[in-house]
């Protein structure tokens, strides 16, 4: 293993194909763990990516690949341009291609598997049946014609029948089914065992078997063992696994869907505009600093600033939010987006993997590939799963060949290989992952980024959401409504002065109501912002502070004569910023922050769900509990200080509530990460995606009591998809094994149980994708 | 019970005894002895 510094590791991620169930991603990950100069390594079943972090010194990308290939499956470099749209269309290009060629595989081994049965029907009639399978009736109107046409098949000898059965199985072993038993015979290398283990070995055994009754068919007549042969049930095996294989990755590719639709949305060129001409150049060699022309009508390219000319952008596609932007000079662009009706010059600043739409790609793919806490149960069963049921077969097969009727050592064969066949554990590994997947594509989607398995777990779960007020409930722009004292224009112009610097909503409210009234502010001297108080500096030589009553208070003063005009001011949501001129209240700036039209309808809705909303903010307790009984929060928490708030959050841990905090994303970063649940609202697309562990992408309120709801049913659909999955290894293992044939007769032969296991696995994806209607109804 | 039903029950513990052996404890050693490298 390598001991170099984690600081000059690189991160690689890898198209990897032809994985079908958790154990294969979990080889390749624990082999790529084992390569020298890889520091981590995740690999993602769904997404089918391998994510490597390695020390180039030690390593290289090719090796890397080269180790996922000698695993037995498909890898290739990915794009040299890094960004996840490229990584993404990597990964639809290698999704199709195993499409295609499982669709030819099929079909190959659909027409062998007819025409095996066919011919087996004048091989039993010669010899005998063995174990009969019940397909094998289906086929007798076939054999009859075929007798029909040729009358002469009846004089071919068995001896010819097992040999044309064995040309016609070959193909198939050989090349149709050929990948299970290079990938079972490189996971047995590694010690472990998958789903390709227990097909390898049950239709190994099954196949061998065969061919050696073909090879020594006299000798074994000799001593009294029919010779009975097993390549029509070898080839069905195959047909039908390879059938529940391309339903899987044709339904697993509609999972990703949210993902393809989300890479639809760039444009393929840009239109630069260089020594006075525009030139269009495809995305690829678009660079920062670049100045691109985007006409009406048209995608902005790349992410940047607006240099020139106004217009109206729609962002919907990236935030949900309906109503298109303005954008003028000095507005940021978000590339993707479209610009509707005037023509704007943009200077790119982040093109490639570094842009908001990259990053939310990025973003969504690393949350369906991340693991739900409840799939480490899916794991550790997966685990030890193929070695016991192995064991169980070989169980099977003794208990058959002494205690099974004749022919005894027949009937062990076919019952140990239909417990192989029917215990390949898909389902398992796909209940948890396609759940997370089609859920998590859906959030994007709706404008609900989840990052993953975990925090959908811990949403289901909340009790409590607890607002922070502003830019939560309220819009977060906030203006002033009334200035109040002896000179107001003075008073609003040294208020102003000193919240220049400060980055407050309110205190960028105060600057801007200055500026609209056309007052000449300057810079303050010996500025000092105190958090969750106010501010303070020395404006024309006088000394200015600008704050809530906790300045107030820390200054020594009370509001005087403005008390109850604060009081007053407060009780209509309100909020009275004071301003205090060389140590005496000089008067009040009233602000207000108009309240999000849907905040009410949300905290509705997450009382209808059975969670309590309570609001906490800096605000005074007043202006707070107007605010709240506006939208119909019962329970707040006023004159918290930021750095308090993770104190509330965590005094309403400590009473068993299991808590989200729905925060701005920045300022809140403390009590976002001490809940349970982090949800950041986003504004636009000016987002802190990673601040939290639910994004809003459009800071709507209704977005929270939607994002727990998908969460619940995500969890729902989970439960349903494991209690299915162990369900069908629960009473199909035992039925395999023939647990109801001395009570009943009733037994299994190896096609019914292949065509049992694609069933299993169908459904569960099946199931996952319901999921996504389910929320597309209510949303 | 006949030779050929005592050989199959002694092959099948054996078999499902090395199944378990090769899976579980001879796997974990090599794990182990990868990461002591």
């Amino acid at each position: 293993m390598t001991t170099t510094s984690p600081a000059s590791w690189s991160d690689l991620t890898i198209p990897v194909h032809g994985m079908t169930c958790a154990a294969c991603s979990a080889r390749i990950q624990r082999v790529l763990e084992r390569t020298p100069g890889v520091g981590a390594a995740n690999v993602n079943l769904m997404t089918g990516a391998a994510t490597v972090s390695y020390d180039p010194s030690s390593v290289t990308p090719d090796r890397l690949v080269e180790a996922i290939r000698r695993t037995g499956y498909g890898a290739e470099l990915p794009a040299p341009d890094g960004s996840a749209e490229s990584l993404v269309d990597a990964q639809d290009a290698a999704r199709d291609d195993e499409i295609r060629d499982l669709r030819r595989k099929l079909i190959l081994s659909l027409v062998a598997a007819v025409l095996t049965m066919v011919c087996s029907m004048p091989l039993a009639e010669l010899v005998g049946h063995g174990v009969a399978d019940p397909l094998m009736p289906l086929m007798m109107p076939l054999t009859d014609l075929l007798r029909r046409i040729a009358p002469w098949i009846g004089g071919i000898s068995a001896d010819t029948w097992r040999w044309l059965l064995l040309a016609l199985t070959a193909p198939v072993v050989g090349w149709a089914g050929r990948h299970f038993y290079t990938r079972a015979w490189a996971a047995f290398r590694h010690h472990s065992a998958d789903m390709n283990t227990l097909i390898a070995v049950g239709t190994g055994a099954a196949f061998a078997y065969s061919v050696a009754v073909t090879l020594a068919d006299d000798w074994l007549s000799a001593h009294g063992i029919a010779p009975h042969v097993y390549y029509e049930a070898v080839v069905w095996i195959i047909a039908l696994i390879l059938l529940g294989n391309l339903l899987e990755a044709g339904a697993k590719s509609r999972t990703s869907g949210a993902i393809r639709r989300l890479v639809g949305l760039r444009p393929h060129t840009a239109r630069v505009a260089r020594d006075g001409m525009e030139v269009e150049l495809p995305l690829g060699q678009l660079r920062p600093g670049d100045e691109v022309i985007v006409r009406p009508g048209e995608q902005i390219p790349a992410d940047g600033t607006v240099v020139e000319g106004s217009s109206h952008v729609d962002e919907s596609m990236l935030t949900g939010e309906p109503t298109p932007v303005r954008k003028r000079p000095g507005d940021t662009a978000v590339g993707a987006t479209l610009n509707r009706n005037g023509a704007l010059r943009v200077r790119v600043e982040r093109v490639g993997a570094d842009t908001v739409l990259s990053r939310i790609i990025r973003l969504v793919q690393q949350a369906q590939g991340s693991k739900a806490p409840i799939q480490r149960l899916a794991d550790r069963i997966s685990a030890v799963f193929v070695p016991v049921v192995i064991s169980i077969a070989i169980a099977t097969f003794v208990l058959w060949f002494v205690l099974g009727p004749e022919p005894a050592y027949l009937q062990a064969l076919v019952a140990a290989v239909t417990v192989l066949i029917i215990a390949c554990p898909c389902a398992m590994g796909l209940a948890v992952p396609t759940a997370v997947m089609v859920s998590t594509g859906r959030g994007a989607e709706l404008g609900v980024l989840i990052k993953g398995g975990e925090p959908l777990e811990r949403s289901e779960r909340l009790d409590t959401v607890v607002f922070d007020k502003t830019g939560t409930v309220t819009e977060g722009r906030p203006a002033v409504q009334q200035v109040m004292g002896d000179d107001a224009a003075s008073l609003l112009r040294f208020a102003a002065s000193v919240e220049r610097l400060s980055e407050h909503p309110l205190g960028e409210a105060i600057v801007a109501e200055a500026v609209a009234r056309g007052l000449s502010l300057v810079a303050p001297q010996g500025f000092e912002s105190r958090t969750g108080r106010g501010v303070a500096g020395r404006v024309d030589g006088r000394s200015v502070a600008a704050g809530n009553r906790a300045l107030l208070a820390e200054l020594g003063l009370s509001p005087g004569r403005f008390a109850a005009a604060a009081e007053r001011l407060a009780a209509e949501a309100l909020t009275p910023v004071y301003v205090v001129v060389d140590g005496s209240v000089a008067g009040v700036v009233a602000v207000a922050d108009p309240i999000k039209p849907t905040g009410r309808e949300a905290v509705a809705a997450l009382r209808g769900m059975g969670i309590e909303s309570v609001m906490l903010t800096g605000d005074n307790a007043r202006t707070a509990a107007s605010v709240a009984a506006a939208v119909g929060i019962e329970r707040v928490v006023a004159d918290v200080l930021p750095e308090r708030k993770l104190e509330e959050i965590r005094r309403l841990q400590e009473a068993g509530r299991s808590v989200a905090m729905v925060g701005d994303g920045l300022n809140d970063a403390p009590a976002l990460a001490q809940a349970d649940v982090g949800i950041s609202m986003g504004t636009g697309t000016d987002v802190a995606m990673e601040a939290g562990d639910i994004t809003l992408m459009r800071g709507d309120p209704l977005g929270v009591p939607r994002a727990i709801r998908l969460a619940r049913r995500t969890m729902r659909v989970i439960r349903q998809n494991l209690f299915w999955a162990f369900v069908y290894n629960v009473i199909g293992i035992p039925v395999a094994a023939g647990a109801l044939y001395p009570a009943f007769g009733i037994r299994l032969t190896p096609a019914m149980a292949a065509a049992a296991m694609a069933v299993s696995s169908v459904s569960v994806v099946a199931n996952s994708l319901r999921l996504r209607k389910s929320v597309k109804r209510e949303a | 019970m006949t030779t050929a039903d005592l050989v199959v029950i002694v092959g099948g513990v054996a078999a499902i005894a090395w199944v378990n052996w090769y899976f579980f404890v001879a796997s974990r050693r090599r794990d182990a002895t990868v990461r002591h490298q």
